[in-house]
């Protein structure tokens, strides 16, 4: 079986990522896509993380100066922006409780951590409550690419 | 070498773990709807004459009346939280000018699984 030289690891790795969070992206733009998410302001918040991501993407091969520092900084927004993606989907999930027909004379009534339990599991809503942590995982990703060297090590 | 700085690189790869483990919830609940068909109310209004006091019965274009002109709609067909519908309705605009049974509105509001007498008392108050 042929396997790379150990000191090529870090580089193989390194690209792994990459590939993987540009493969994370592509598929939260098709799933974006799919469910029409582009409905107000608030909805084009993942588009624009994505084309945010992208623009990491692209300046983390490059080794010169402060690309990779801007390359951090901008997927720690990404981070964010996901963070805040999961915490609006169970708000809206919570607020639209009163509209399902199980809940709705009852929803006011429901003891508030059992609301926000149905919240949570979308047992309630429309809006899948980690669908946006896809987002901050490929930033992770990212991030943890920034970390490793783009040369053999010796 | 690997210029790896570990306290950092330790905490991203906890996070990519932690949140490959959780998953993603990212079914969308379906109800059935749609198949109704959208009657009992006639049409004597095509956009902008949806106040609280126009007449029992009277539509409101779901493309063009303002949300209070439909929550007042909604509210005169008997709908229960009519602002919040109200507030579905314009969200998932436009609607296409040739479904009069609103299919669209109707997939859109099944997300929240509202019911079929609901969904059939929003969709009679409305036209496209």
């Amino acid at each position: 079986m042929l396997t790379p030289p150990a000191s090529a690891a870090p580089v193989l790795v390194r690209r792994g990522l990459i590939a993987l969070t540009g493969i994370g992206g592509l598929a939260t733009a098709f799933e974006l896509a799919t469910e029409r998410h582009w409905n107000g302001l608030e909805q084009l918040i993942p588009w624009l993380a994505l084309v945010v991501l992208a623009a990491a993407i692209a300046l983390v091969p490059v080794r010169r100066g402060r690309a990779v520092a801007v390359a951090r900084v901008l997927a720690l927004l990404v981070l964010g922006a996901s963070a805040y993606g999961v915490v609006d989907h169970i708000l809206v999930n919570y607020n639209s409780g009163v509209l399902d027909q199980r809940y709705a004379e009852t929803w006011d009534r429901l003891p508030l951590a059992h609301r926000w339990w149905l919240a949570v599991t979308k047992s309630v809503g429309p809006a899948p409550t980690l669908a946006p942590g896809v987002l901050g995982q490929s930033a992770l990703l990212l991030l943890l690419a920034t970390f490793l060297g783009d040369r053999p090590s010796r | 070498m690997i210029s790896t700085r570990a306290p950092l690189a330790r905490a991203c790869a906890a996070g990519v773990l932690a949140l490959g483990l959780s998953g993603c919830g990212g079914e969308t609940t379906t109800a059935p709807g749609g198949a109704a068909s959208a009657t009992g109310a006639p049409t004597s209004s095509s956009g902008s004459s949806g106040d609280a006091a126009a007449p029992a019965g009277a539509k409101v274009s779901a493309n063009t009346a303002s949300e209070e002109e439909i929550t007042a709609a909604l509210g005169r067909a008997g709908v229960s939280n009519p602002g919040r519908w109200a507030e579905e309705v314009v969200e998932y605009r436009p609607y296409p000018a040739d479904d009069p049974n609103l299919t669209k509105l109707r997939d859109n509001l099944a997300k929240y699984n509202p019911g079929q007498e609901t969904t059939d008392k929003i969709v009679s108050a409305l036209t496209s």
